[in-house]
C-alpha cells in the first residue's frame, strides 16, 4: 500500500496542474468561509442574510464542512485528470508492462482518492477550529456536529469514485470532464425535481451524488429553516446510500479494469 | 523446456469479427535474439501485449522464465510496446524513477542507460520536449534499467536515423553477447536478418513458420549448376532424390535438401564435371515476402 502511494506520489509531485487545481479549491474554501464568517458576502435583502454566519464551535462545522462540499467538484476534476492522463499518454499499460498487477494499478487511484479526501476533510478541521477559536468558542464545545467533518470524508470518496469510475470507463479527458459536470449540476437537480412529486416516491434524495450531498445541507440560520422540505430522510439513510454507491463504484471499476484489454 | 525463457501455447484472440491471432505457438530459447516478423496488421504487436498482460488472450495460454508468476516475470524483462509511454510533464529522469520504482530495481541504473542512449544532457528536461528520436530512446533506456535477462521490443527502431538505428542494432548484438535474450517484432526485415537468430512470421494472425533463422531458410536454399553437356546433365540430375529442378538462363537451379556437395558428388558419380556450382541463399526479405503473399 505504501509502495502503491509512493509510487502515485511521484506522479503528481511534479505535476503543475494538480497544484493549480488544489490551490484553487484550498483557496475558494478559506475565501468564502472568511467572507461569511466576517459577513462580507450577504444573501437577501430587507436585513435577512440566509448565509449562516454561525462560526462558533456551535455552527462552524456545518458551514465549513459545507462550503468544502460546494467546491468538491473540483477535487473529482482533478481525479478525472489524473487518472484518464494514465490512458491518454498509454501510462497505465507501462505501469502493468513494467510489472504492476492490473490490480494494483486500479488500488494505487483508490488509495489516492481516499488521501486526497483525508487531506481534504484535516484542511477542513483545521480551519473550523482556527475559525471556531478565532470567534470566541472554547474547544470544548468542538463536538458540536462534528459528524459533519466523516460525511464531508465519505462524500469526497463518493464523488471522487463517481470520477474515478467515469475515467475507468470512458478513458479521455475531455469527455470525462463533460459527462460529469452534465451528470452532476443539470441531471441531479432534474432527477431531484422530479422526486419531489409525491407519484415518484423520493427517489431523488438517493441518487447517486445528492445520496451524500444530503449529508451536508446548506446551513440555513435558524430563521430561515423553514426553506427545508419536510420530509428529509435520516442521516444514516443518507450514510447508507452514500457507502453503498461507493461499494458499487469500486466493484465496478475493478471489474473493468481486471477484465478486457488496456 | 528449461532453456526456454518463453513458451506460448495456442494463443488466439479477436477483436469481434476479426480474428487477430489463431493458435499461435512457439517457444523462444534462451540467449537468443528473437524476431517476430509480420506485415503491418499480422499480430505482432497483439502478441507482444498479450505477453505483457496489457491484452487478454480469448485463449491459450503462455509462461516467461520457467513459469515464474507472470507480474514477477515482467519485473524481471525490459519492454517496449508500440510507442514511448511517459508522463508527458516528467523529465526522462524523474520518469525512469516510476518504472524502477515499480519494478523494484534500477532506481540507481538510470545515469547508465540515459548514458548509454546519449541522453545524459537533457536527462532533466521534459520528456514533451524529446523529439521522436529521443522518445524512442528513452523508452530502449527504461527497458535496460537493472540490467534486465530478457528484452521485448517491438519496433526498437521507429523514429530512429540511420545512424541511430545502427547503433540500436550494433546495442542488440552486444546485448545479446552478453547473454540478454531479446524478442523483437519488426517489419524491417534487413535489420532483423542482421541480428536475429530465430525468426517467427505471422501473416493475419496465422503462425506460417518459427525456428532458427538458418533452418527457416535453408530448406529454401537453390543450387545453380552448369556442365558442358547440359541435357546429359539433367538427365543424370533428375534422378537425385529429395530435390526439384527448373531450368534458367542455360543452368539448372536446384531447390530441396541437397546440400552442394552432395549435387556435386551424385554428379560426379555418374561421370559429369561440373563447370559451374553457385549455392544462392534465400534472404528473409524473399522468403517473406514469398510466405505473406
Amino acid at each position: 500500500m505504501k509502495a502503491l502511494l509512493a509510487i502515485e506520489w511521484l506522479k503528481i509531485k511534479r505535476y503543475r496542474t494538480v497544484w493549480v487545481l488544489t490551490s484553487l479549491f484550498l483557496g475558494f474554501i478559506l475565501l468564502f468561509n472568511i467572507l461569511i464568517a466576517t459577513e462580507t458576502l450577504t444573501l437577501g435583502g430587507k436585513g435577512i442574510n440566509i448565509l449562516n454566519s454561525d462560526y462558533t464551535f456551535s455552527g462552524v462545522w456545518l458551514n465549513t464542512t459545507y462550503w468544502t462540499k460546494a467546491f468538491a467538484g473540483l477535487i473529482a476534476l482533478m481525479v478525472i485528470i489524473l487518472t484518464t492522463n494514465e490512458y491518454q499518454y498509454r501510462t497505465n499499460r507501462q505501469n502493468v508492462i513494467d510489472g504492476w498487477q492490473r490490480s494494483q494499478f486500479f488500488h494505487a487511484k483508490w488509495l489516492l482518492v481516499l488521501v486526497l479526501g483525508m487531506v481534504v476533510t484535516l484542511f477542513t478541521f483545521a480551519t473550523g477550529i482556527i475559525f471556531g477559536l478565532l470567534n470566541g468558542s472554547s474547544l470544548s464545545d468542538a463536538g458540536t456536529h462534528i459528524e459533519k467533518l466523516f460525511y464531508l470524508f465519505i462524500l469526497l470518496l463518493n464523488y471522487c469514485g463517481v470520477a474515478l469510475t467515469l475515467s475507468f470507463f470512458l478513458k479521455r479527458t475531455g469527455l470525462a470532464i463533460v459527462i460529469f459536470i452534465l451528470y452532476a449540476y443539470p441531471l441531479e437537480n432534474i432527477l431531484w425535481g422530479i422526486s419531489l412529486n409525491p407519484n415518484y416516491g423520493n427517489f431523488g434524495f438517493f441518487t447517486p451524488m445528492e445520496s451524500s450531498a444530503g449529508l451536508l445541507m446548506f446551513p440555513f440560520p435558524p430563521a430561515a429553516k423553514e426553506a427545508l422540505p419536510k420530509h428529509m430522510p435520516s442521516d444514516s439513510s443518507y450514510l447508507a446510500a452514500s457507502l453503498a454507491y461507493i461499494a458499487f463504484y469500486y466493484l465496478l471499476g475493478r471489474w473493468k479494469l481486471l477484465k478486457g484489454d488496456w | 523446456m528449461a532453456n526456454n525463457i518463453l513458451s506460448i501455447s495456442n494463443i488466439s484472440k479477436s477483436y469481434g469479427s476479426i480474428q487477430a491471432l489463431k493458435n499461435v505457438s512457439f517457444d523462444v530459447p534462451a540467449g537468443s535474439v528473437f524476431g517476430v516478423l509480420g506485415p503491418n496488421g499480422s499480430g505482432k504487436t497483439t502478441l507482444l501485449a498479450i505477453l505483457l498482460n496489457v491484452l487478454q488472450a480469448n485463449n491459450g495460454s503462455y509462461s516467461w522464465l520457467g513459469g515464474l508468476p507472470p507480474d514477477e516475470a515482467r519485473r524481471q524483462i525490459g519492454s517496449l510496446l508500440e510507442t514511448p509511454n511517459f508522463y508527458h510533464y516528467m523529465s526522462g529522469y524523474d520518469n525512469l524513477a516510476i518504472s524502477a520504482a515499480i519494478k523494484k530495481r534500477g532506481a540507481n541504473d538510470r545515469d547508465r542507460v540515459l548514458g548509454k542512449l546519449g541522453l545524459l544532457e537533457r536527462k532533466h528536461s521534459k520528456f514533451q520536449t524529446y523529439s521522436l528520436g529521443m522518445k524512442q530512446r528513452l523508452a530502449i533506456a527504461g527497458a535496460l534499467l537493472g540490467n534486465p535477462s530478457v528484452l521485448v521490443l517491438d519496433e526498437p527502431t521507429n523514429g530512429l536515423d540511420p545512424v541511430g538505428i545502427a547503433e540500436i542494432r550494433e546495442m542488440i548484438r552486444q546485448l545479446n553477447a552478453e547473454g540478454i535474450t531479446i524478442i523483437m517484432a519488426s517489419h524491417l526485415l534487413d535489420e532483423v536478418e542482421k541480428v536475429c537468430t530465430h525468426v517467427a512470421i505471422l501473416k493475419r494472425g496465422d503462425l506460417l513458420v518459427s525456428g532458427p533463422v538458418d533452418e527457416v531458410l535453408s530448406a529454401e536454399d537453390e543450387i545453380e549448376i552448369k556442365a558442358a553437356d547440359m541435357q546429359a546433365l539433367q538427365a543424370a540430375i533428375a534422378s537425385m532424390p529429395g530435390i526439384k529442378i527448373k531450368s534458367a538462363n542455360g543452368l539448372l537451379q536446384i531447390t530441396g535438401t541437397a546440400t552442394p556437395a552432395q549435387v556435386n558428388e551424385y554428379c560426379s558419380s555418374r561421370g559429369i564435371t561440373l563447370s559451374h556450382l553457385l549455392l544462392k541463399k534465400k534472404s528473409l526479405e524473399s522468403k517473406f515476402i514469398e510466405l505473406t503473399n
